[in-house]
């Protein structure tokens, strides 16, 4: 799940509430909607690095 | 009561009551009533229904509000007992799915949810349609409104910052709640346009992004009075394939409906001419292809003008009505939130149940 | 003096997280679209990044209509059977 970080405090809030406290977002640099392709793949990279652990790990 | 009612228990002392409100979290930054247990009895007493009976649920939680629940909101909110069913009706509207409450209140878009309240039962509870219409110094209008922001921060835990990410918000957050004008009326009421029966009251709910006052004092014909709404409904701010609300101020209905023109002509020539055009949305950097195909494809309404965007999908998309007072050419333009379609306006029948089982 | 409680308690939920991969080789990736601006080409980035490092490959792609309301629980249900992670984003 990717999230912009603006939105972590949201994104922590409603796992929360759904009931899974600490469940791991995807958090890259706010915003997306303006973005060039450049800035579109360098989030894209930040965002892999931190779903690699995420999916492999318990 | 519910099973899972709560109580607190606090000293006998109404401003360390008003500030325990405050230190709970539940107040939308002004001081509230605090919802003492007899004053909340006194509330239900409006609803037939059992206090458990759930009204409305958040989609994205499962958040329920309960007959209860609003009843203790609309205490704190100052409500007096005979606005309840007003509160229970809007709530009920905002909860068909189409209304999308969630996405309303947590967007960035900053929207406030308007409540337009048709119908005899605006005089019956004691609303202000008329001068300072959306201003302040009526308590059914201004605590109406007001419980409406307090269930979404309470009950479905709607909290600045956290689930309501708004950039800006709106003032309308505060309170935002208007009773539709009958007096002087030339146009049948919306609740009877809704096809409610003779004698129902209507409650309109709508995802408002704004409010933008429209003056024009020099205008004397429809289309002079109309083409400065329209403009206002243009604005690159605000045009996108969302619905809209127009109060027209009494002057100015003088003017439209006085030269015979129907609500039907008036949305017609707004949709007409609440547009830009491709080449100015691209420069803004607010053209979108698809939202072009939306409103030009199939489906096109017949008003629709190749190489514009215009304001809503179709004129039924502007919701057109009468408000405020007797003096000044101001009237009103009330975009939705959303860049389309998020949030469709709802509403529902106060105080019956026109197709239960 | 007795105040009422305004608030509501969220529904008891027993959730837990899928269970973690294996292996990411030649792993079925979903998309769920949620139409925000960019979020397509997003989505569709970091996929791409999966795909040439891991031989994964993009087996659907979901697409809410609206962006503020919860994906279907069918579309969620379907995607459930039909890939091994999904991607997708929330808010802005």
């Amino acid at each position: 799940m990717l999230c912009t970080e603006p939105f972590e405090v949201t994104a922590r809030n409603i796992a929360r509430v759904l009931g899974l406290p600490g469940y791991p977002f995807l958090m890259v640099p706010h915003p997306i909607g303006s973005c060039t392709l450049r800035e579109l793949k360098d989030r894209a990279q930040v965002a892999y690095e931190q779903a690699l652990p995420i999916l492999l790990q318990a | 009561m519910p099973r899972d009612a709560r109580i607190h228990e606090v000293p006998d002392d109404l401003l360390a009551a008003i500030d325990y409100c405050y230190g709970q979290g539940w107040t939308d930054g002004l001081p509230v009533v605090p919802p003492t247990v007899e004053r909340v009895h006194a509330t239900l007493t409006y609803e037939g229904r059992p206090p458990e009976t759930v009204i409305a649920t958040h989609a994205a939680t499962g958040l329920e509000l309960s007959v209860h629940a609003a009843a203790v909101n609309a205490v704190m909110a100052g409500c007096l007992p005979q606005y309840f069913p007003v509160l229970v009706a809007a709530f009920e509207a905002m909860d068909k799915p189409d209304f999308n409450f969630h996405g309303s209140t947590a967007s960035t878009g900053g929207s406030a949810p308007l409540l337009i309240v048709s119908g005899a039962v605006a005089d019956d509870i004691g609303m202000n349609a008329d001068v300072n219409l959306f201003g302040p110094g009526n308590r059914a209008n201004a605590t109406l409104g007001r419980a409406v922001r307090l269930i979404l921060h309470n009950v479905f835990q709607m909290i600045p910052g956290i689930s309501d990410k708004s950039t800006q918000g709106n003032p309308g957050k505060y309170s935002f709640c208007i009773a539709e004008r009958m007096r002087g009326n030339p146009w049948p009421l919306i609740c009877e346009t809704q096809g409610y029966p003779k004698g129902v009251s209507s409650v309109t709910v709508f995802a408002a992004g704004g409010f933008c006052n429209v003056e024009n004092h020099g205008g004397n014909t429809p289309e002079q009075v109309l083409s400065s709404i329209a403009d206002a409904m243009a604005n690159y701010g605000c045009i996108t394939l969302g619905q809209s609300v127009v109060v027209l101020s009494p002057e100015h209905m003088r003017i439209v409906a006085g030269a015979g023109w129907s609500r039907e002509e008036v949305q017609a020539f707004l949709f007409t001419h609440a547009k830009r055009s491709v080449e100015g949305m691209k420069s803004v950097g607010k053209y979108r292809g698809s939202e072009y195909d939306k409103q030009h494809g199939a489906s096109a309404h017949a008003l629709v003008e190749s190489g514009y965007i215009h304001r809503g999908l179709a004129p039924d998309d502007i919701l057109i009505t009468l408000g405020g007072g007797d003096a000044g050419g101001h009237s009103c333009f009330i975009p939705s939130w959303s860049r389309g379609r998020g949030s469709i306006m709802q509403h529902g029948p106060i105080g019956v149940c026109i197709d239960c089982r | 003096m007795q105040l009422y409680d305004p608030t509501t308690s969220a529904p008891q939920r027993n959730l837990s997280r899928a269970a973690p991969l294996a292996s990411l080789d030649g792993k079925r990736i979903g998309i769920l679209e949620n139409g925000k601006l960019n979020a397509t080409e997003m989505l569709h980035e970091v996929a791409l990044l999966f795909e040439e490092r891991h031989g994964c490959k993009v087996g659907a792609v979901y697409c809410k209509l609206n962006a503020s309301a919860p994906a279907p629980a069918a579309m969620l249900a379907k995607a459930g059977q039909e890939v091994d992670f999904l991607i997708t984003g929330l808010g802005d």
